[in-house]
């Protein structure tokens, strides 16, 4: 399968490079790039609409955060896609936490955002229209993700992660084009950011 | 003053009863009204005293040889005073119709008859003639032309008013509350028009006499009843999409009983919006609808009367399954409706009524695999209503009437969705007292506890009155309480989709439910504690409605109202576990609270005899209490069209979904004298509304989010001969717009028909 990762969003602006005085750290503090994944394919298992039976099982797409790819599953992977469902790498102690706000204001890891890892049967980011990152819309039949929500993550690197996503359908289209029965779904385009030097600052 | 009248109705046949044989007089004359047609009710009164009868073509033959004034009274009609001089001159009395429609008798709002003009409520009545300007067959088509009303579509055709859907509006025939809704909405289409002789239209929560529903207010529907006349009538009326109406309508009367028999067979082909998908938007469907009303004296003091409806659909249709399956449907619904009344008056200053009412609801709908015919799903709802209620009303003094009712109900329901057979019980009692303290001053209390099986006790107030400056200028305020009892479905409900693999339970089945899910294995994990989830409580409304009446000169009339509901505990789903799969078991929560508030105004103006026009106003302002707050605090966001995150602003927020902040219309009536044809023309306007969310935050804040506003231009002509047949000719929707926001629209509709008095022939 291709792995469509592309950067997008640069935006280099430097914060106190020219101002500080040299008693502040040593190094320019840069702000983060937002890495941004296009139509990461994560189809559901196909399910029988009129039986409820599924038909064909499709595998999660595990994805690290760190590499900014999609790597197998014995890998260090961060988190998982299918569906509508995100899991995170428990076993790797990758934590997630659900925080509302403007992607770009957040810039540190709020003190009351609680982090949780996934458990056998339980999902650290909620699964469920309203609940985790989407809602579904039952009048049009889309799922949307809900707009101010974004994820949190502990990586398997021990860092800091904040991801929205932007869209469930293949193209990343504007909300009102989706076609529930043309457009593909289960393709995740969203954007994060990566604090790698492990602090709790965006 | 004597406003407040047990007896008003009963008056014209009164009239009628009491008259003595008058002799032939040289000099008959005729009252008629503007279009030469007998006005048959109508009662002259010499010096104050009740006289003459009018004969079945007005014809009225005085025996009275002296008088000073002559004072001739009919309902919808300007009252005319004569001297004797004139009176003796004339021989043709044209009575002026009203302007608007005041002096309408109404049941709905006290229970006892009143005209529009004493009532301190927001109403509105629709006469037959006004019904059928619509050119409509269906409820739904006459309905859907009144100020501040909007037909939609929601599991059928809902109605909306004050901003409230269908759910919080009781719909009542003969003043008996008709059963039967789908996911709350009761379908207007159940419901033919061709033998209603008046709609009245209550605005207002009027819990306190009705209980539960008449959250919004109320619509009643008459159905006519012609008195002691022999009537035969057959009319058949064809419009777009392969409709057909055929109407039968037979009255027989004698002196003490009347017996009306009435038929309406209905059937439309339906349409499609969506052509390239598999389905029509309407499927054609069949209905019967067969009616029988006896009414008699017993005696002077003793009157009963008995209502017997029923109605039976059967629509087809294709539908594709999300598994791209073709599907076949039949569904069925039937209606029964059996309501004998016994009516005694002892005297004058009382009258008991014991009513009865009792109603089968069911649908059935079979879906099976085209390819195989294999049952894909079968549904079945019964429902079972029964009510027997007694009214007493005592006219304690001329300006004191007072009503007390006491009730008992039974309501059982059995569906496929539900665990077995399932019965409420309820009774109640409402106390009324109508008062007119001073001439200018009236008022109405109200006050109604229901006590019930399932949500325990609630009391509904309401308080209204009317302050008239002048004969011309009067002001009304009330302010009373509304509430909705959670449904079966919120109870009971037992539902698993199986191709997306969530639950819904009703609030008495939640916890069964989850300990059950737990049992198997399924739950991942519970939100809400299923023994903390509560008892499920009323939905809940305070209301306050305040209006004008205004006669400017005898040709126009201006009527305004201002309302605002205030509603709390609405009832919505919410998850209360989470499942394994991923998915949610929902059960059924008072959360929401909203606002509605607005203004309709109706203005009439009566040209000349011949020409009228109307225009009729309303703001509608919505909004979601929680959705404000959220606002508020700033935890609401929005992608933009760019596709940027940004936090949602009061500005952006446009209330509830599919609520037009503004509409209204414009109505044009002619009547051609030369050749008697009727002109009804009318601009009916929706301003724009919101049709479905589009960026994801499931509220209306988005452009893109908004249908656009529409106008449908619809038009009628009738032409009524001198021997009593009637053509009908129109359209509705002539500029033919299309509304896909609104699937209730077919597009331009034309219509003809024809009625025929068999009687007049077969007397000739």
């Amino acid at each position: 399968m291709k792995t469509n990762l592309k950067s997008i969003f640069y935006l280099l602006i430097f914060f106190g490079a020219f101002a500080c005085d040299t008693t502040d750290d040593a190094q320019p503090r840069v702000e983060l790039e937002a890495i941004l994944v296009a139509d990461l394919a994560a189809p559901n298992d196909v399910i029988d609409r009129n039986t409820g039976e599924v038909e064909k099982v499709n595998p999660f797409q595990y994805f690290s955060l760190e590499q900014n790819a999609i790597v197998s599953e014995t890998d260090d992977w961060d988190l998982a896609f299918k569906g509508t469902t995100i899991r995170t790498n428990s076993s790797k102690n990758v934590k997630a936490a659900i925080v509302s706000g403007i992607f770009e204001e957040i810039n540190q890891v709020p003190t009351s955002a609680t982090f949780a890892t996934d458990s056998e049967s339980t999902f650290a980011i909620p699964t469920g229209s309203g609940n985790g990152w989407y809602n579904y819309n039952s009048a049009t039949f889309t799922v949307t993700p809900i707009p101010g929500r974004v994820i949190l993550v502990k990586t398997t690197g021990g860092n800091y992660s904040k991801i929205e996503i932007l869209s469930y359908y293949k193209g990343n289209p504007p909300a009102d084009q989706i076609d529930p029965r043309a457009t593909p779904s289960g393709h995740y385009t969203f954007r994060y950011v990566l604090q790698t030097d492990g602090s709790k600052n965006f | 003053m004597f406003r407040i009248n047990l007896i008003k109705v009963v008056i014209p046949f009164c009239m009628v009863l009491f008259t003595i044989a008058v002799l032939a007089s040289p000099q008959p004359k005729k009252v008629v009204d503007q279009n030469g047609q007998p006005v048959l009710h109508a009662s002259i009164w010499v010096d104050g005293k009740l006289h003459l009868p009018i004969e079945e073509d007005g014809t009225v033959r005085s025996s009275e040889t002296k008088g000073t004034v002559v004072k001739i009274v009919a309902l919808g009609f300007e009252t005319m005073q004569l001297s004797w001089e004139e009176w003796q001159k004339r021989e043709k009395i044209v009575l002026q119709e009203k302007s608007g429609i005041l002096d309408e008798v109404v049941v709905a709002a006290t229970r006892t008859d009143r005209t529009v003009e004493s009532l301190p409520l927001p109403v509105t009545v629709l006469n037959s003639e006004k019904i059928q300007q619509t050119g409509g067959l269906r409820l739904s088509d006459v309905l859907q032309e009144q100020t501040g009303l909007q037909i939609v579509s929601q599991h059928g055709t809902g109605l909306q008013m004050q901003g409230l859907d269908s759910d919080y509006i009781l719909i009542l025939l003969d003043g008996e509350p008709l059963i039967g809704r789908t996911a709350g909405t009761f379908d207007l289409n159940r419901l033919s028009i061709s033998n209603i002789e008046r709609i009245e239209i209550l605005r207002g929560p009027s819990s306190a006499i009705y209980g539960s529903e008449a959250m919004a207010g109320v619509i009643n529907i008459i159905t006519k009843s012609s008195g002691r006349e022999n009537q035969l009538d057959v009319g058949l009326r064809h419009r777009s999409f392969n409709t057909w109406n055929p109407t039968g309508n037979l009255n027989l009367g004698s002196k003490k009983w009347n017996t009306s028999l009435f038929y309406d067979y209905f059937e439309t082909g339906g349409f499609d919006l969506r052509p390239e998908t598999i389905g029509q938007t309407q499927n054609p469907y069949q209905a019967h609808t067969a009616q029988v009303k006896v009414s008699g004296n017993l005696s002077e003091k003793w009157q009963s009367s008995l209502f017997v409806r029923a109605y039976q659909e059967n629509s087809t249709g294709e539908m594709q399954s999300s598994g791209n399956e073709i599907l076949d449907m039949n569904n069925s619904r039937s209606d029964l409706n059996i309501n004998p009344t016994l009516r005694f008056k002892p005297s004058q200053k009382f009258l008991i009524s014991l009513r009865g009412m009792s109603s089968w609801f069911s649908t059935n709908s079979v879906t099976r695999f085209q390819s195989d015919q294999s049952f894909f799903d079968i549904q079945n709802f019964d429902q079972f209503y029964h009510r027997t209620e007694v009214q007493t009303d005592f006219q304690a003094t001329p300006t004191h009437l007072i009503t007390l009712g006491l009730g008992q109900l039974i309501e059982t329901v059995d569906a496929t969705r539900y665990e077995d057979k399932n019965r409420f019980d309820a009774g109640y009692f409402f106390l009324q007292h109508q008062w007119d303290p001073k001439p200018k001053v009236n008022l109405v209390t109200g006050l109604r506890g229901d006590f019930h099986s399932q949500y325990g006790e609630r009391l509904s107030p309401k308080i209204a009155g009317q302050y008239k400056f002048s004969e011309n200028f009067s002001w009304q305020a009330s302010i009373g309480a509304g509430f909705k009892a959670p449904d079966f479905r919120q109870i009971l409900l037992n539902f698993n989709n199986a191709s997306s693999g969530y639950y819904v339970f009703g609030s008495n089945l939640a916890e069964e439910g989850i300990r059950r899910l737990e049992n198997e294995g399924l739950i991942a994990r519970v939100l809400i504690a299923p023994e903390n989830l509560g008892e499920l409580k009323a939905e809940s409304s305070w209301a306050i409605n305040s209006g004008l009446r205004w006669k400017i000169g005898s040709k126009i009339l201006v009527q305004g109202n201002l309302f605002r509901n205030q509603i709390t505990n609405l009832i919505e789903t919410a998850p209360i576990a989470q499942l394994k799969s991923g998915q949610n078991a929902f059960s059924y929560f008072n959360i929401r609270s909203v606002v509605t508030q607005g203004l309709e105004m109706d203005f009439n103006y009566a040209w000349n005899n011949h020409l009228s026009f109307s225009i009729g106003y309303s703001f509608l302002d919505s909004r979601d209490l929680d959705v404000l707050e959220r606002i508020a605090s700033g935890e609401l966001f929005q992608r933009n069209s760019q596709n940027q995150t940004v936090r949602v602003t009061r500005a952006d927020y446009g209330g509830l979904f599919n609520r037009s902040r503004h509409s209204g219309n414009v109505k044009i009536n002619y009547h051609h004298p030369k050749t008697g044809i009727d002109l009804a023309l009318r601009g009916i306007y929706r301003g724009k509304f919101g049709f479905a969310d589009l960026n994801g935050n499931l509220i209306l804040d988005d452009k893109r989010e908004y249908a656009p506003g529409w106008m449908s231009l619809n038009i009628n002509l009738t032409k009524t001969f001198s021997n009593g047949i009637q053509l009908e000719l129109g359209g509705t929707n002539l500029l033919n717009i299309e509304t896909p926001a609104q699937p209730n629209n077919p597009g331009r509709m034309l219509f003809t028909g024809i009625q025929l008095p068999l009687m007049n022939f077969i007397k000739n």
